[in-house]
Order: structure tokens, then C-alpha cells, then sequence
């Protein structure tokens, strides 16, 4: 009944609003009369208060849905926000129990926890660059082999014919290794597919993906990454490092884990997301520095995707972690390397050394890098438009894991067919070099004595291919060649990104970028008479890579220093950074950077550095989600357990509210409580009544509470019995008494910077009198996104 | 280059002051075979001038008057003993030079001149070491640390440099005399049956010869990978078999030809075709993934909305 009225009195506003208008006035059930009621009265005033007690009505929701039948559904689209994810706990919970237990805090404790906390970076930095090691170790081993016995097999059959056969065995083992790495990514860890760099931004941003730092994701990432490597797929190992360096970080700074159920009882204050955000940060910069050798960059990329909770010493002690990460990579494989002690071979991908002559640069060839970072900056937007529409495709049709590791297994065997037919039709002959820069040099219908060098390109794993593009002599590769070899990489790259495969597109986008930049440097020597003046075609090779991945990531700061660290050339800081900001400028104008398109398609509530341009006119009143179910301070167990329970409102933070007995004042706000707290109240039955009858038990600690951290058990595994439910239970002790508050009519930027500053998860808004009228969380936030007509509203929806 | 090359030589020829170009000498010895060819000749002339003209005692010269208006005296001079070192020095160094510019091409300078090298060797040994000659000298100090030039070091470095860069060390043994390795030998000998083989069937068939000569093609290839990998290669070697290659495969055209381009078109296409398939046929038969949309608790969201709405119209 409520609901007709209603929609019938709203009506006339929402003409034009079409569906999401009339999915509005169904919102608040039956309070909807009094709402009306609040309307026409004109004020804002809300009887909020009051809502403690008649929370559970919330439940008439399911109703609603049964009454105007089944649950609006669409296709999955970007305009969405998904249920699935929550905030992290950012803001240190400050309870009686956590200031009682600072407050005991000698000076020397906090100095241990300091030096622990360099530790944990120390340790950080050794397990991610043994990880590195493992990995590149693993990977050169069994690529190794694979080429081996192609080659042998190519070289067979060259002569006496069958070569179908030599390709049907590189696309079946293509095949077998990238359906291992798919079968463990789509049916035991979804969340380790990609590079997991889009979820770590998400996680330094505040958001918690379920599962992204557990220790199967770490051991399905690096086998992934190994399989899809060794599988010849068009992807590199740099992107999942940085995820695996924050598994470890989010690992080690616990001191124990939870999967094996081993408790080591060792830095347990740092059992909580606050802490454990720092570390990884860390961890992601570790990441970074073990992938590329870039300690600095490593540091920049953690303060670009996580700069606003940051502080002096928590950059020194990740540059910290950085180095270590470097350095204990380059111990390992200095030793795998058969010169133990030589600590100068940074990196998984070594770009090599850009030191000769001809390499210099000079003033009147800025402009042609500019036109480069122009181009790469298209090609950029092409690459992310064209994959934009391959996953809404796959997130809509090809959802089944069967279905993913089919796909992913295609792909394999497809990019080792186009490679063959590339290779076998190439008249491009090179003799060899005298020092077999060459891992796997093909001979196919060369003469004796010269290579293919299509197979170059090819026939090698994609960081190789980059160094040989960046290194090899000019006339190493003939025009055609590259340009062939740039068109077929950049659609194998596109296709296979977003594959159920963990795997980065680093690489490979620096391998197309650098096959046109040298195609662009030897048209240059061709196109003048003395073709001196252009030097040599590696430089291009270079500012084209740059330009490319620019393009596709759109990071800006953190890659420019990266790709510095990695030529190791300092010099060529200005080309790289004006080619990133050209590419950056011109790709933005297009279409959104990769990493932000797949954070969208993953409906998640990310929040960007600043609100929308145009939302000053929004005010918290408008943006607050509302009517707000609170909780009283001495609350009912009956009453928390079924608003816990409640599925259809799966709220996490309840604002406390304080009840004058005897008067009709409405409740005001004195505290806010968590879900997480709530339950581990109620797993150690801290009731009133308890607490009476048994003196002797013991107090409850912030122990407790970590111990059961992150992962408090569901509220369906906490029995209470029906006598339990009578019971009272006081929240005082363990609600954070001062929550952040703001007053309703707050603009929506003054909300965000507030939010996003001091990553909150629960912002709590109030009336004059201190009244919660509602509650502002981050996914109320997260709806509001500039689109092309302007400032848009997305939908929440359950994925 | 040339105009650098042309001061080191007259530079060395007239052992005047103007000894600026020593640099330039060194960057020369830096540069590729080609360019070393040159700077040996330029090395040869210039040891010839050596050899003509000793420190001491110059022939008469245009320059005669400007450069010895006296000797210096009895105690800087240098012995007899050198004197007679540096001669035969510059003897040997004629004979190796002679030796390895008609070995230019084909490359046979390993084979044809290690033993006028290892006797130049052993002049430059005697030369450097520290034993004392009769007079009680050493004439390391006085051929070869007595200018900033250092002549004879800088002769004798361009020509080791050759040997090294030729890699001849690996063809060639030294105990019990020198002589070349019973690898490079066989190589040799493996050679020429595979030439005496071309040379047989040149004249006909081009097919013929690619048939007939293979087994000895293939044998000599097989030895060559072989030593390849052993590490047992020098430039003599490589040469030979870098020409042997390009005669059969330029020359005679007997490289394996592209013949199954049908069968490799007809897999690819085959396999270029499943991923069609797939796509298709999840696209006709999986379900599409449908999201169910929630509808937020709003406070009077309708004002948002109707903002939006406005804003958008």
C-alpha cells in the first residue's frame, strides 16, 4: 500500500528518470509514510532515533521484491558497483580496550615495534626477490627445454619434410603448460588471474578483495605465471611479482598464517588492516624493484597507487624492503650464475646497458619522441578499447572455469601457429653473429650459416625479444619484419590479456612499443641520405617501447623512473618522460588506462584522488545511504544477531546510540561498532548477565579480537541459544567512541577528501543535535563517476 | 681514418717529435678486420722504416741535420745487446707481416704464419723479460719504457692483437712444437674432399651435385657444429666453412626448399579456425551473466537523481 502512495506522490518528479527513478521510492518499506510525512512538513528533520528499535523491518526488502516481482537484472556492464566488496579498516578502531593497551605501552615498546617493523620490511624484501629468483630461475629452465625440443624438432623435419608436425608439437606443448596454469587459476584461485596489479591498486586504495593476499594465491599466481610464461603466451612475469610481493608482505607482517594454522606469535600488533596496508605497500614496491631492478620506481609505484596514507618514515623503510628485494635477487642469481658476489645484474627484465656513443640524443630529435608518445598514446587507447569489449564479452559469456581454460589453452595454441606461419614464411636472413647473441637461432630455409630472424622475435620468450630489439646492431631486422611482427603481438597481447591466466602485460607491450620504435628508427636512417645522424635504431626501439606502455597503463611518475632504473641511464629521464606524458595526454583523450577499465569491469568502489569535477552541488544528505540501523548501547543479543543475519542488508559498521531513559528525546550518536567486533562479542559471549554471574571471567583483550583477524568466522557459525538472546550486552568498552561525523549538509568534495584522506570506511552524518540521519560509506562515494554526459551514478549490483 | 693512419705513418717513419698520435694508434687497433688489414700494412712499412733507420744510428735523412745534431751521451745510449734484439725484432716482425697480408683472403693466417709468429713471440719474450743480458742490462726497460710511445710494445700489441682476434691459439699446438691440432687437420682434410667433390660434378647437374655431394657436405657440417661447441674454432676454420655454406646454399642452391606450404596453411588455418568456433559457440550457447541490481536506502535520493536527470538534459 505504502508503496503505491508513494510512487504515486513521486511520480510527477521522476518522469524522466526512468528506471532507476522508479526503483527509488521502493526503497525504505514501510517507513515510507513517514518519510512522506517529513517531506511535506518540508524539514529535514528525521525521527532517525527511533529506528533502533524498528531496525528489523529492514527485512521487508525480500517483501518488496516478492510484490513487484522478480529482482531488476541486466547484463554485466562498467557502470556498476558490486556487493562483494567491502573497505578495509584504515582508521585505527579506538576503543577503550586499544588506548587502555597503548596507554600500558612502555617507549621502549613502541621502539620495538619500530625495529620489528624494519624487519618485517627486511624480511619482505628477501622472500619477494627469492620469489623473483625462483620464478626467472623456473621459467629460463623450461623455456629452455621447450625451444630446445622444438628446434630439434624443426630442424628435423626441415630437411626431410613434415614441418606441420614440428608446429602441431609447439602449439600441443604451448597448450599443455598454459591449460596447467589456467586448470589452478580458474578452479582453485580466480582472483590470481592477470597481473593482480588492478587489485593491489584496489587494496592500497582501500578495498578489500576477498582472497587477494591468502597464500594460495601466491602459490597459484607464481606456478601460473611460470606455466603461462613457459606456454609462449604473449605475456610477461613483471605485472604478477608485484602481487606476489604483496601476498608475502600481507604474509610476514602477520607472523603467522592462516591457511597452514601455524601461529608463529610474533608481530601480533600488527594484526590489523592499518599496519598491515603499510606492509603491503611495501611488499607491491618490492615488487616492483625485484621485476624491473627499480628500487626507486618500486617506491614511486606504491606512493602513486597508495599516496594518501603515507608518511616520511614509511618511505624509508619501503625503499628499505626495495633494495633488499633488488639486491637478494641479484645475489641468487649472480649464484645461478656462476659468479657468486656480483650484485650488478638487476632485475628480471634487464634491459641491458644503454651506454655507447651512439645511443646520445640530441636536441632536434625531442620532437620526433613527442610524435612517438603521441602515437603510442593511440595505439595505447586502441589496445584498451579493443580489450574493453573482449572482457565484458568473457565476463559475460565465458564465466564457466571449463570455459576459461579452454580459452586460455586456444590462445596458446593459436599464438604458436601464428608464430610458425610467421616464421616459415619469412625470407628474412641474418647471418649469425659471432658471439650467439642468439638463444635459439632458427635456421629454417636459410642459407647455412644465417638465421631466421622472424624466429627471433618469435622463437624466444618475450624478454628476450626485447632485448634483442633494443640491443641488436642496426640491420638486424629488416622493415618488414618488425612491421609484421608488431601487428600480429599487438592483437596476440590483446587477445590474451584477461585470459584466466596470471600474467602481465608489461612486457608485452613494451615488445610492441619497441618493435615499431625501431621500425620508426630505421625508416628515419632510410628516409635521409646520411643515416648516421639517427644513430642507431635501439634508441627508438626504446622511446617506442616507452611510449607503448605509457599508453596502455597510463602510469606516470613511477614508470618514467622505472624505465630509467632499468636502462640504467639517467640521460634518459627527459625523452622517457615527455614521451609518458604525451601518450598519457593523447591516450586519456580516448579511452581510460588498462588497469582502470579492468578496476571498473570488476564493478569495484574504487575512489580516485579527488571527487567528480562537477558534484559540489551534492550533499551529504543526498549521497548518505539512509535510514541508518543503529544500535543502542546496551543492546539486546536477540537484536544483534538478527540484524547481524539479516542477508538482505549485509551492513558492517552500526552507529551507537545513546537512549535517555523515560523521555522521548531521540537517541544520539555515541559510538560506532563493526560487524568483526560484533561477533567476536558474541563467540565469547560477553553478555551482562554472564558477567555478573561469573566474576571470575576473564576480561575480554584486543587479543582477541586479533586473533581472530581478518578472517572473523560468519555470524551462521556463532550458536546463541534462545536463553542467550534474552540477554544484554554492552558495547561501551569496545566501540570506537569517537567516530568521524560530519553535519548534513557537507558537500560531496568536503565528504571525499575527508574519506579518502583518512580512509574511512563508516562516515557517520548527524544532524545539529547530533542524531545520526545516515551514513556515508564507500561505495555511496564510489557511485558518482564523470561519464561522457556528465556526472553519472552507478548501480550497486550482486556479482 | 685514412688521414689518421697516414700521421702514424709518417710519424713512425721519421721518429720525428711530433709524436701525437699514439692515441690514434691504439683506437686504430679497436677497429674492425678490414680496417686492420690497413693498419698492418701501415705497421709493416713503418717496421720497415724501424729497420732502416735504428734509434741510433739514423741513415742519412732530409731531417738528418734537425734530428742528430749529436749523440746523446755514453750512459743513456742503449747496448749493443739490444740494439742486436731490436734488429732481430724487426726482422722477424717483416717476415710475419709479409706472411699474413697474402693470408688475407681466404683467411689462412693461422695456418701459414703461426710459426713466423712464434718466433716473433720469442724475440718480444726475450725483449720483455727480466733476465739481464751481457753488459749486466735489461732491455725491457730501455726498448720499452723509455718514451711514451713505446714503439716496439705498441708493434707487437697490434700483431697479437690479429693472433687473438684470428683465435688461432685453439688450432694450433705448442708442445712438442708447434704445429697444427689433429682436429684442425681433419678439418682440413674433410675440406678439400667436400671441395674436390664440388669440383667434380660442377660442371653438370646442379641437383646431381646436391645429391651426390651431400654426405660429405653434411660430414664436414656435422664436424664443424661439433668443434663449435668444443671451442676448438679458428678464423682459418670458420672461413672455409663460412665459404663451403655459401657456396652450397647461394651458389649450388641446395638449401632445403619450402615445400609444404599447403600442409602448414591447411593446420594453421585449421587451428586459426577453433578459436571462431569457440567464441561462436559460447556466445549461442552460454548463458549471458545477468547482475542483480540492489536498490540503495536513500534519504530523498530522488533530489540526486533528479539533479543528474537535469544536468543531463
Amino acid at each position: 500500500m505504502a508503496n503505491i502512495t508513494k510512487k504515486v506522490s513521486w511520480s510527477s518528479r521522476t518522469d524522466e528518470s526512468g528506471a532507476a527513478g522508479e526503483g527509488t521510492p521502493l526503497l525504505n518499506g514501510s517507513e515510507q509514510p513517514r518519510l512522506s510525512r517529513q517531506q511535506s512538513g518540508g524539514g529535514s528533520i528525521f525521527q532517525i532515533g527511533r529506528l533502533s528499535t524498528v531496525d528489523l523491518e529492514e527485512e521487508i526488502t525480500s517483501d518488496e521484491d516478492s510484490l513487484r516481482g522478480r529482482p531488476k537484472e541486466i547484463p554485466h556492464n562498467e557502470k556498476l558497483l558490486s556487493l562483494k566488496y567491502e573497505s578495509l579498516d584504515y582508521d585505527n578502531i579506538e576503543n577503550q580496550l586499544f588506548l587502555e593497551e597503548e596507554r600500558r605501552m612502555s617507549h621502549m615498546g613502541f621502539r620495538c615495534l619500530e625495529i620489528s617493523r624494519w624487519v618485517v620490511c627486511g624480511l619482505i624484501g628477501f622472500l619477494t626477490g627469492l620469489i623473483a629468483c625462483f620464478i626467472d630461475i623456473v621459467v629460463e629452465q623450461l623455456a629452455g627445454i621447450k625451444y630446445q625440443v622444438v628446434k630439434e624438432n624443426i630442424e628435423r623435419f626441415t630437411e626431410f619434410g613434415g614441418l606441420s608436425i614440428s608446429l602441431i608439437l609447439w602449439a600441443v606443448l604451448n597448450s599443455t603448460f598454459v591449460m596447467v596454469g589456467a586448470i589452478i587459476v580458474a578452479f582453485f584461485e580466480p582472483i590470481a588471474a592477470g597481473s593482480g596489479i588492478p587489485q593491489i591498486k584496489c587494496y592500497l586504495n582501500g578495498v578489500k578483495i576477498p582472497r587477494v593476499v591468502r597464500l594460495k594465491t601466491l602459490v597459484v599466481k607464481v606456478c601460473g605465471v611460470i606455466c603461462s610464461v613457459v606456454g609462449g603466451l604473449a605475456v610477461g612475469k613483471e605485472g604478477p611479482m608485484i602481487h606476489s610481493g604483496a601476498v608475502v608482505a600481507a604474509g610476514v607482517s602477520q607472523g603467522r598464517s592462516t591457511s597452514l594454522k601455524r601461529d608463529f606469535k610474533i608481530f601480533e600488533y600488527f594484526r590489523r588492516d592499518t599496519e598491515k596496508r603499510d606492509f603491503v605497500s611495501a611488499g607491491a614496491a618490492a615488487g616492483v624493484s625485484a621485476a624491473f631492478g627499480a628500487p626507486v620506481g618500486g617506491v614511486l609505484f606504491s606512493l602513486e597507487e597508495g599516496a594518501s596514507f603515507w608518511n616520511q618514515m614509511l618511505t624509508w623503510r619501503i625503499f628499505f624492503a626495495s633494495m633488499i628485494s633488488t639486491f637478494t635477487l641479484n645475489f641468487f642469481l649472480s649464484i645461478y650464475h656462476k659468479n657468486p658476489g656480483d650484485l650488478s645484474n638487476p632485475g628480471l627484465i634487464n634491459f641491458g646497458r644503454f651506454e655507447s656513443e651512439s645511443m646520445a640524443y640530441n636536441l632536434y630529435e625531442i620532437p620526433l619522441f613527442i610524435a612517438m608518445g603521441a602515437l603510442g598514446g593511440l595505439l595505447g587507447a586502441l589496445f584498451n578499447f579493443l580489450n574493453y569489449w573482449l572482457t565484458i564479452f568473457r565476463i559475460r559469456y565465458i564465466h564457466r572455469p571449463c570455459l576459461q581454460v579452454m580459452e586460455a589453452m586456444l590462445v596458446a595454441a593459436v599464438t604458436a601457429t601464428v608464430s610458425f606461419t610467421m616464421i616459415y614464411f619469412s625470407n628474412d636472413c641474418q647471418p649469425l653473429g659471432p658471439e650467439h647473441t642468439e638463444e635459439y637461432p632458427l635456421q629454417l630455409f636459410c642459407a647455412d650459416g644465417e638465421y631466421n630472424s622472424m624466429a627471433t622475435a618469435f622463437f624466444n620468450t618475450p624478454e628476450r625479444s626485447v632485448r634483442s630489439l633494443f640491443h641488436n646492431p642496426a640491420g638486424t631486422y629488416n622493415p618488414l619484419t618488425l612491421g609484421l611482427f608488431t601487428l600480429t603481438y599487438f592483437f596476440l597481447a590483446c587477445w590474451t590479456y584477461g585470459l584466466a591466466v596470471s600474467a602481465g602485460v608489461f612486457i608485452p607491450s613494451l615488445l610492441i612499443g619497441a618493435a615499431w620504435g625501431r621500425l620508426c628508427g630505421i625508416l628515419l636512417a632510410s628516409i635521409t641520405a646520411n643515416g648516421s645522424i639517427w644513430a642507431d635504431p635501439g634508441k627508438y626501439a626504446l622511446i617506442g617501447a616507452g611510449a607503448q606502455l605509457g599508453g596502455i597503463v597510463r602510469m606516470t611518475l613511477s614508470l618514467t623512473v622505472i624505465l630509467v632504473e632499468a636502462t640504467g641511464n639517467v640521460t634518459y629521464g627527459l625523452p622517457i618522460m615527455l614521451v609518458l606524458m604525451t601518450a598519457k595526454i593523447v591516450g586519456d583523450y580516448f579511452e581510460e588506462g588498462l588497469y582502470d577499465i579492468h578496476i571498473k569491469l570488476q564493478s569495484v568502489p574504487f575512489l580516485h584522488w579527488e571527487a567528480p569535477a562537477t558534484s559540489h552541488w551534492l550533499t551529504a544528505r543526498e549521497v548518505m545511504s539512509s535510514p541508518v540501523t543503529c544500535l543502542n548501547r546496551i543492546e539486546k543479543v536477540g537484536t544483534i544477531v538478527d540484524i547481524l543475519s539479516n542477508t538482505s542488508t549485509n551492513h558492517n559498521g552500526f552507529p551507537v546510540v545513546v537512549q535517555i531513559t523515560g523521555s522521548d528525546e531521540p537517541a544520539k550518536l555515541c559510538g560506532l561498532i563493526l560487524r568483526s567486533q560484533l561477533i567476536v562479542l558474541l563467540k565469547h559471549k560477553v553478555f551482562v548477565e554472564l558477567a555478573r554471574s561469573r566474576l571470575t571471567q576473564r576480561k575480554l583483550q584486543l587479543k582477541d579480537f586479533r586473533d581472530a583477524y581478518p578472517r572473523f568466522p560468519p555470524i551462521q557459525s556463532i550458536h546463541v541459544s534462545q536463553d542467550e538472546r534474552e540477554c544484554m550486552m554492552d558495547l561501551t568498552e569496545f566501540m570506537n567512541a569517537t567516530p568521524y561525523t560530519v553535519p548534513q549538509d557537507t558537500s560531496l568534495p568536503r565528504v571525499f577528501k575527508l574519506f579518502r584522506a583518512l580512509g574511512l570506511r563508516h562516515l557517520v552524518v548527524v544532524d545539529d543535535e547530533n542524531r545520526v540521519i545516515g551514513l556515508v560509506t564507500r561505495k555511496d562515494l564510489a557511485r558518482y563517476h564523470l561519464g561522457k554526459h556528465g556526472l553519472e551514478e552507478l548501480q550497486l549490483a550482486q556479482t | 681514418m685514412f688521414l689518421h693512419q697516414n700521421v702514424a705513418f709518417f710519424a713512425l717513419l721519421f721518429m720525428s717529435a711530433y709524436i701525437f698520435v699514439s692515441g690514434d694508434v691504439v683506437n686504430l687497433t679497436a677497429s674492425d678486420l678490414i680496417d686492420k688489414s690497413g693498419l698492418v700494412r701501415t705497421s709493416s712499412s713503418a717496421a720497415a722504416a724501424v729497420v732502416n733507420s735504428p734509434v741510433l744510428k739514423p741513415a742519412p735523412d732530409l731531417l738528418f741535420s734537425l734530428n742528430l745534431l749529436s749523440n746523446f751521451p755514453e750512459d743513456l745510449e742503449i747496448s749493443e745487446y739490444c740494439n742486436e734484439l731490436l734488429h732481430i725484432f724487426g726482422q722477424r716482425y717483416v717476415t710475419y707481416v709479409n706472411c699474413l697480408v697474402p693470408a688475407a683472403r681466404p683467411v689462412k693466417v693461422c695456418q701459414n704464419c703461426f710459426s713466423s709468429f712464434e718466433s716473433l713471440n720469442d724475440t718480444y719474450e726475450n725483449i720483455s723479460s727480466n733476465d739481464v743480458g751481457p753488459g749486466n742490462v735489461s732491455c725491457r726497460d730501455s726498448l720499452l719504457r723509455s718514451d711514451r710511445l713505446m714503439l716496439v710494445f705498441l708493434l707487437f700489441n697490434n700483431l697479437k692483437d690479429i693472433w687473438t682476434k684470428s683465435n688461432c691459439d685453439s688450432c694450433i699446438i705448442k708442445v712438442p712444437h708447434f704445429n697444427l691440432t689433429s682436429d684442425t687437420l681433419y678439418f682440413l682434410a674433410t675440406l678439400n674432399r667436400t671441395l674436390s667433390c664440388f669440383e667434380k660434378y660442377q660442371q653438370g647437374n646442379r641437383t646431381e651435385l646436391c645429391t651426390n655431394c651431400k654426405t660429405a657436405y653434411k660430414g664436414l657440417n656435422d664436424l664443424y657444429s661439433g668443434m663449435e661447441k668444443n671451442q676448438t674454432l679458428c678464423i682459418d676454420i670458420e672461413d672455409a666453412m663460412n665459404m663451403t655454406r655459401r657456396l652450397w646454399s647461394k651458389n649450388f642452391n641446395c638449401s632445403s626448399p619450402r615445400e609444404e606450404t599447403v600442409a602448414v596453411i591447411a593446420v594453421s588455418s585449421f587451428m586459426l579456425f577453433l578459436p571462431i568456433i569457440f567464441y561462436l559457440s559460447s556466445f549461442l550457447h552460454s548463458e549471458q551473466k545477468k547482475r542483480k541490481l540492489i536498490h540503495p536506502k536513500r534519504a530523498k535520493s530522488y533530489t540526486s537523481l533528479m539533479n543528474i536527470q537535469d544536468k543531463m538534459s
